[in-house]
Order: structure tokens, then C-alpha cells, then sequence
């Protein structure tokens, strides 16, 4: 029988054998394999008895890794789980733990790195809304506790006796600004709607077309919403260091699209009146 | 001498029950919450944490402290652990005894030790460095097990006195896995219980599990079984008046119900005490 290693080797055999992607008995198998393991026999790391054996007990630890993991991606990626289906799901969470195995503490963050591995994912291949999908998902995660800062209302940007060249505003911390193929956000009605679960209940998608979207939390609350080509070349400003209201009428002239009126002002103030309502504004520190 | 105060009967704060705490005077004495889901900049979780603490004890309950990994100590988790504590000023902060990853990995479980020397060097020696960072000491509980390892040549409630007293921190005694794992393992759940220094347990956890034929799983998805309320009968003899809080983290009931089961604790330990004031 192999010896008992010891705590580093154990720790590492433990790790290995519970986050294989096929279970313990195959994890063994690979090991064994390569020569991390003298047999597949792993009653010389874990005592068999009557009830279960040593691959079975290390099985129980096993699934409550998977399981767990998959049921905390599930509650931050929803409408991508409802779309693509529970067994679909569970081999994508398969796929993406063997890629990217959980390193930070905290579970919150499990989720960060999932649109961007569905970039390169086959899925996506298939349903190439997919990771722009999880991406508008993620993003409302990650405003859902950002930082807290002291919106600037409308009565205050209008009491405001600083000169438009001087008065500089920011976009507040828990807001995210998105570039999204242009069928996510039909796709999230569709699958916010009763009924609206699984790939079936899919209308037509063509997508390819980028659009803007704008995430952030007003209190407590998440919203999101598509973005106008002069908003979103606004808000990016905001986003990237602020900008003084002078500033930001002159990329509305530079970001207008193409045939409207170039009233820059009265766009502004339309603008600032939205986002004064959204709380989407906070003075620079 | 316990150097925590009893802070009575409390239960895990969760978010299905934000609303209802603060809403409305509870018949809870305290609260715990899970100390990672707080360490975030802002938002509705540390503005009812911080709304709570106004009105309650908390204490800061930990999943990813993994004081048993052979990795490096993680110093930016400790850092923010101890920001949150300042900002929370809890009774006292707890973690498992156990390991959560290795090699970077965190496998978001509370993994089982091998109880060796070894072992038990390095838990110390750890536990000393963690209470030297956070500057305050900690208490360490006992977790589900669904293994035994080969090479283990202590028993469980050897190892978490000698952890206990050689690195002089508190003991969270749960009492639902102390029974999971007797149960698991063949172990009497009350030698374990007169094994470990009633003197150094700050605080009892009672929860629910699931049977699953072959072995207990420590599920946190159902009230207190009779056999724990009984254990913790037991339990509340030996240690007197130590604080206690009950889990419940899957299928979460309405807010009366798990006042209830804190409610039970409560009329339980007082019994206890009862008994044990006539013993005396």
C-alpha cells in the first residue's frame, strides 16, 4: 500500500481527486496514469468501512465542490442558465471550472471571468449572444455591492454656481457601461417573460450588431438600459477620470448621430436631467 | 474563565431575512453573518449589516479563512478581515478547523484535516500568526466529516483541545457536527463532548442535516433534529451559559420559524442550567 503522505501532499492529492472533472474514480485513474498515484486504490489516503469506500467518501466532497460552484453561478447567471438548459449548464460550469478553478475567497467573485470564457466557448458558436448575455449578468452582479457614493441630484446640479468649463462630474462607482451584441436585451425580455425558460422559448436571433448598455444601482436597486451612440460617448467620459459640463456638450456635437438637430445644449440638459433621476452622477474627489 | 460574554440565543442573519429584522423588534438576542459576503465596498448588504449592528451583537463567522492549508497565509484576506471587524466592532470572529484549497484553489468547502502532529504543528503555528494579524483571538469550529484519513492518529476532539489550548484561542463548538460526524464515523458524540475544554467553548452552533442512508451530510436545510436538541442539552450541563446561534442556509423557512428553533435553544439551555444548578 502507497504511505500515508504528508499535510502538502495530501492537501494537493485531495484537491486533485475532488476537482476532477469526471468524478473521483476517473480523477484516480488520470493520476494513477501519470504516476501521481501507485494504484487506484485510495484506501492508503482514506479509511473504506462498510458503508462507503475510500472513492466514495472522497466522492461526497466531490460533489459538494461541483454542485455548490454550479449552483452559485447559477443564482448570478440566471437568464443564461434558462437559456441554455440545465444539462447544457452543467457541462459549461464543467467546462469552466477546469479552466478556471476558483482562487479568490470569496464566492462573489466565482462569476468574473464566465463571459469572457464563453467568448472562446463552443456555445457560443451556437447562441452568439451567449457571453454578451452573461456579460450584462455579471455586471449587475458586480454593481450590486460596488461602491457607495452621494449621487448629485437635479436641485443641486442646478444650484450649482460654478461656470460649465469648471463644473466636473463624474459617473458614480456602482455603474457599468457595456458594449452588447444588439439582441441581449430582446433576448432578456423573452426570457424574463412567463414561460420564457430554456432555449425553446428562443425567438429569432440574428444579432452581430453592437449596442451600448448601461448598468448601475440607484440605492439598492439594479437597473439597465440601452444607451443612444451620444450618451454612451457621454457617459464614457464620465466613466474614464469625469468631465466638465462644458466638456460633455462638446462630445454630444462630436457623438451625435447622424441627421439630428445640433443642439447640443438643449441635449445636455435633457441628459443631465436622466441621469440626475438614474443617480448616475457624483462630484469627483 | 470564558473571556466572551454570553450573548444568549442568535441566529445566522440572511439576506430572505433582511426585511423582517429590520422591520420590526425581533426575540433573538444576536446575530451572525458570514464575514466574506460583507467584505464588498458598498451596497444593501453592509448598509442592513451596519443598520443591525445598531441594534444587536454580531459576530463575524468566517468559510475562507482555511487556517489547515499548507499555502501561504493569505495577508489581503486577513487585512480585510480585520477592516470589516473595525468597522462591525463584533463580540468575537470564528472561522472552521480546516482547509478550503491548496495551490491557489479554493474549493468553497470546509475540507477535513488529517488529525497528526503534523498536522496539529501547523494549525498552531498558523492560528498564533492569524491572532498576531487580525490583533484579537479567534475561535475555531468544528466542521462535518465524511472521511477519515489513513494517517490519522488523534482523535478529532484531541486535536481541537490541543489546537485550542496550544494556540490559545476559542472553540465554536457545533454540536449538529459533532453528531454528523459520530455518526459518520462510529464516535460517541458525548465522549467528544466531555473531551474538549468546556472553559475555552465561546459559543455553540445547532443546525439541521440530511440523512442520506449511507452517511449524514451537514446540510443547514432543516430545523434541529431531537437527537442535537438532546446533545445540546448535554452540552449546555458541562459549559453553562454560553451564547448559541442557529444555522439555516438552504431552503431558508419564513423568519418565525427559525425564531423558533432559537426560541427552542433557549428554553433548552435554561432547562439545562436548571438541572445543572440542582446537580451543584
Amino acid at each position: 500500500m502507497q504511505r500515508f503522505p504528508d499535510l502538502r501532499a495530501v492537501q494537493t492529492l485531495f484537491w486533485r481527486l475532488v476537482s476532477a472533472p469526471e468524478g473521483v474514480r476517473k480523477g484516480a485513474a488520470e493520476l494513477t496514469r501519470v504516476g501521481a498515484l501507485e494504484s487506484e486504490d485510495l484506501s492508503f489516503l482514506v479509511r473504506p468501512d462498510a458503508r462507503l469506500g475510500s472513492t466514495e467518501r472522497l466522492d461526497v466532497y466531490a460533489d459538494m465542490y461541483f454542485y455548490r460552484l454550479r449552483d452559485c453561478l447559477a443564482e448570478d447567471f440566471p437568464k443564461v442558465a434558462a437559456w441554455i438548459g440545465e444539462a447544457r449548464f452543467h457541462n459549461l460550469v464543467t467546462d469552466y471550472l477546469l479552466a478556471q478553478p476558483p482562487t479568490h475567497f470569496s464566492l462573489r467573485e466565482l462569476g468574473r471571468a464566465l463571459p469572457d470564457f464563453l467568448d472562446a466557448h463552443a456555445l457560443s458558436g451556437e447562441l452568439p449572444a451567449l457571453a454578451d448575455l452573461a456579460r450584462l449578468e455579471w455586471a449587475r452582479v458586480d454593481v450590486f455591492d460596488d461602491a457607495d457614493a452621494t449621487p448629485l441630484s437635479r436641485e443641486a446640479l442646478l444650484r450649482s454656481a460654478a461656470p460649465p468649463e469648471e463644473l466636473a462630474l463624474v459617473l458614480i462607482p456602482s455603474a457599468r457601461l457595456l458594449s452588447l451584441d444588439v439582441s441581449v436585451l430582446p433576448l432578456w425580455k423573452r426570457l424574463d417573460a412567463p414561460g420564457g425558460r430554456g432555449a425553446d422559448a428562443d425567438g429569432p436571433h440574428e444579432g452581430g450588431e453592437i449596442r451600448g448598455v448601461r448598468v448601475w444601482r440607484r440605492g439598492f436597486e439594479v437597473f439597465h438600459r440601452s444607451l443612444p451612440a451620444d450618451e454612451e460617448c457621454a457617459l464614457a467620459s464620465l466613466a474614464s477620470g469625469g468631465a466638465t459640463l462644458a466638456e460633455l456638450g462638446e462630445l454630444l456635437v462630436d457623438c451625435r448621430p447622424s441627421g439630428a438637430a445640433p443642439d447640443a445644449a438643449r441635449r445636455l440638459a435633457s441628459l443631465l436631467d436622466l441621469w440626475a433621476r438614474d443617480e448616475l452622477l457624483t462630484r469627483p474627489h | 474563565m470564558n473571556p466572551v460574554p454570553d450573548l444568549g440565543h442568535g441566529v445566522g442573519l440572511r439576506r430572505e431575512h433582511f426585511e423582517r429584522v429590520l422591520e420590526a423588534p425581533t426575540r433573538v438576542d444576536w446575530f451572525e453573518v458570514i464575514s466574506e459576503n460583507f467584505m464588498v465596498k458598498g451596497g444593501r448588504p453592509l448598509h442592513v449589516l451596519e443598520r443591525v449592528r445598531r441594534d444587536y451583537p454580531v459576530v463575524l463567522h468566517g468559510v475562507s479563512l482555511s487556517i489547515g492549508t499548507t499555502d501561504p497565509l493569505d495577508c489581503d484576506y486577513l487585512d480585510r478581515l480585520r477592516e470589516l471587524a473595525s468597522r462591525v466592532e463584533p463580540a468575537w470572529v470564528s472561522d472552521h478547523l480546516c482547509w478550503t484549497g491548496v495551490g491557489g484553489h479554493n474549493a468553497h468547502d470546509l475540507l477535513p484535516l488529517p488529525y497528526t502532529e503534523e498536522a496539529l504543528d501547523h494549525v498552531v503555528a498558523r492560528v498564533a500568526a492569524v491572532q498576531e494579524r487580525l490583533g484579537r483571538r479567534i475561535a475555531l469550529e468544528n466542521v462535518s466529516t465524511y472521511l477519515s484519513f489513513r494517517g490519522s492518529t488523534l482523535p478529532e476532539w484531541e486535536f481541537l483541545s490541543e489546537v485550542a489550548v496550544r494556540a490559545d484561542c476559542g472553540i465554536l463548538l457545533d454540536v449538529n457536527n459533532v453528531y454528523v460526524s459520530a455518526a459518520n464515523h462510529g464516535f460517541d458524540p458525548r465522549v467528544y463532548l466531555e473531551a474538549i475544554p468546556h472553559d475555552r467553548v465561546w459559543q455553540v452552533h445547532l443546525a439541521g442535516h440530511t440523512d442520506h442512508g449511507s452517511h449524514l451530510l451537514d446540510t443547514h436545510s432543516r430545523r434541529v433534529c431531537d437527537e442535537v436538541w438532546e446533545l445540546y442539552r448535554f452540552a449546555s450541563r458541562s459549559l453553562g451559559r454560553v451564547a448559541s446561534l442557529v444555522e439555516w442556509d438552504e431552503q431558508i423557512p419564513e423568519w418565525d420559524v427559525l425564531q423558533a428553533e432559537s426560541l427552542r435553544a433557549r428554553e433548552i439551555r435554561r432547562e439545562a442550567l436548571a438541572d445543572r444548578a440542582a446537580d451543584a
